[in-house]
């Protein structure tokens, strides 16, 4: 039931050269500015980061303080106005719009505050959607089952969204941003819709797919409740990082299969 | 896993398309809706005037359009052709049967004081320009007579019967008639003009004709015909007077042509507008999915992958219109088949040229209005859709 044992997250989506480091993406002095209403607005005012697998990133700090535009370059949905973003390093402004949606697709996984499932799909079908194109429906299929069992879903195969609970919906959007075997998952307040408990069982499922498949998760939240889960907090306010707090990482204590 | 997900995991696109349009099933519908009507108009208004001039064709064809008539031309010394002439002509028309004919106008004498001015057209064999319905002609039918349906009707004749003729003469000057038996009546004939009586070409005394006509299998051979003629004979001088239907029928032609691609003009005026509803359709449809199709860039799907999934779909909503549309339109075009042509099945080529442009039409018409609203759902970045 378990994921294969070979993927370690470096296995897949390393083309070219890399560098020596086990830095999955990394960013240097990035400065992000966007222009509305002939206003422009610096969201990011230079700002380092750096994410190694099986990593888990809370990004904090108050409204309209850059986390959702770090958050989307760190997704490769947008590029930085100036500064150096390397995906294993490679310089992603050089990537063209296909070669960037190409990297996305290997290499990050979404998941949202409200979800986005597709009602009109079963779980299963949701999960296998990112593949659809891909046209190996059965392999796409076996991924997605078990996928769904990863995250405890494996009796909701057939369900459609309206018919889970919050708490399953985010997970089987999880197991959504998965089937592409990501070296990073995404989360934009991945609990901002659940409550309590439904929150605690996602972080968990967090910390599993941190220790199974050295996935890095990085998560932008309100909730401190989040934050204290996360072995490094990045608290972004004005577009700066204020302060970056190191925890030790404490999923090792848990004693889950 | 299913034969079925096996094939249709190999045409992701179209299983995507299919569910986004029974998604909004009335929606869908009621843009599928538009697209059949339009094809309806151009299908069964170009393919029932089809059927209507091929039978308007038809009937023109029998009333002679595949001869060629040919008389002494203006510049011609003697007013009648001669054996070398005839010929001539049977030389140039190639393979096409002549038959030499003169007429002349007789008095058909009854009584004494019953006189009537008829046109008699003498020639070797009547046989081979008309059919026989009652009596018979023998080999040689000297002092015999044949007359037209209509002649022998009017005048109360049948074979055996005795007529008198004589030439036409001036005012006050008297001519000698001359008896001849009936020996038969010929069929009805559809084609016009048919003289009423017949009589043998010896009886001219002379062996001149003042007309030849020259018998085709179809109008198309009739035109060559004639051209050859005309090539033949009035280089400088105008010998012949050529006289054939064919540019009757083509002008015809030309007319209802021109009369069924402005109504199937009008049919895809209701295309237009059909191409206007699955636009406003696939825009509605697009906006409400925006952060569906964020999400979908997000997971790597392309521009081109959105685009092509959105194109699919609209060419989907097109082709359930016209394929409703193409069969409601059969029925008409089976209906106007069986009224114009006698058989449901008479489909001619253009007829079905109509039926074919119609459905294309009516999914090139969906996929242009579908490309502006893909096109903007595709170049939409997805994290301005995902902002909400």
């Amino acid at each position: 039931m378990g994921p294969d044992p070979d993927e370690d997250g470096f296995g897949t989506g390393t083309t070219g050269e890399t560098i020596p480091t086990d830095a999955i993406i990394r960013g240097t002095d990035v400065v992000k500015e966007y222009e509305t209403g002939g206003q422009v607005v610096r969201a990011l005012k230079g700002v380092d980061f750096e994410i190694a697998p099986s990593d888990f990133v809370a990004v904090v700090g108050p409204s309209g303080s850059g986390k959702s535009t770090l958050l989307n370059l760190l997704g490769l949905l947008d590029v930085a106005t100036s500064g150096d973003v390397r995906l294993r390093g490679e310089d992603v402004s050089t990537f063209t719009d296909r070669e960037q949606t190409r990297k996305r697709k290997e290499t990050i996984g979404f998941v949202f505050q409200s979800f986005y499932l597709i009602p009109t799909l079963t779980a299963l079908e949701n999960v296998e959607m990112p593949r659809m194109l891909d046209r190996t429906p059965t392999k796409t299929r076996e991924r997605a089952t078990q996928l769904l069992e990863r995250v405890g879903l494996g009796d909701r195969l057939d369900h459609y969204p309206d018919e889970l609970s919050g708490g399953q919906k985010q997970r089987v959007a999880i197991a959504r941003s998965l089937i592409n075997d990501p070296d990073i998952l995404l989360a934009d307040e991945p609990t901002g819709n659940l409550d309590r408990d439904t929150g605690d069982q996602i972080l968990d499922l967090f910390d599993e797919l941190r220790r199974d498949e050295n996935v890095a998760v990085v998560t932008v939240t309100h909730d401190d409740y989040v934050a204290e889960a996360a072995d490094r907090v990045v608290t972004l306010i004005d577009g700066r990082i204020r302060e970056t707090e190191s925890r030790r990482a404490n999923f090792e204590e848990d004693a889950e299969p | 896993m299913s034969w079925l997900r096996r094939i249709t995991g190999r045409f992701p696109s179209i299983v995507i398309a299919r569910r986004n349009i029974s998604r909004a099933r009335t929606r869908s519908l009621l843009a599928a809706a538009a697209i059949t009507i339009g094809v309806v108009a151009i299908a069964a208004i170009g393919g029932g005037g089809a059927a209507f001039k091929e039978s308007q064709l038809d009937r023109i064809q029998e009333q002679g359009a595949t001869n060629v008539y040919v008389s002494p031309g203006f510049d011609k010394e003697e007013r009648h052709f001669d054996r070398t002439d005839l010929m001539r002509i049977e030389e140039t028309v190639g393979g096409a049967g002549i038959v030499a004919t003169e007429s002349r106008s007789m008095e058909y004498r009854l009584r004494a004081d019953h006189r009537r001015t008829i046109s008699a057209t003498y020639l070797e064999d009547p046989r081979l320009l008309y059919e026989v319905a009652a009596g018979e002609i023998p080999k040689s039918w000297r002092r015999s007579a044949v007359v037209s349906h209509e002649f022998a009707a009017d005048q109360g004749l049948e074979p055996g019967d005795r007529i008198v003729l004589a030439p036409e003469a001036d005012e006050g000057e008297q001519t000698e008639g001359r008896a001849y038996r009936v020996t038969a009546v010929l069929a009805e004939s559809a084609a016009f003009g048919v003289d009423d009586v017949f009589l043998p070409i010896e009886e001219t005394g002379d062996r001149t004709y003042s007309q030849v006509r020259i018998t085709t299998q179809s109008v198309d051979e009739a035109e060559a015909a004639a051209t050859s003629l005309r090539a033949e004979f009035n280089g400088r001088k105008d010998k012949l007077l050529v006289f054939e239907l064919t540019s009757l029928v083509r002008l015809f032609r030309s007319i209802v042509n021109g009369i069924n691609l402005f109504l199937a003009g009008l049919g895809s005026l209701s295309l237009l507008v059909a191409g206007v509803s699955i636009a406003n359709t696939m825009l509605m449809s697009v906006t409400k999915r925006r952060e569906e199709i964020g999400v979908l860039r997000a997971v790597g799907y392309s521009k081109s992958d959105i685009l092509r999934i959105l194109l699919v779909e609209a060419a989907m909503l097109g082709a359930i219109g016209a394929g409703i549309g193409i069969a409601l339109a059969l029925l008409v075009v089976l209906a106007a088949n069986a009224i114009f042509l006698g058989s449901p099945f008479a489909f001619t080529t253009e007829t079905l040229l109509y039926l074919g442009g119609a459905v294309v039409f009516g999914i090139a018409t969906s996929l242009i209005a579908g490309a502006y609203p893909a096109w903007r759902a595709a170049s939409e970045r997805p994290v301005e859709a995902l902002r909400g």
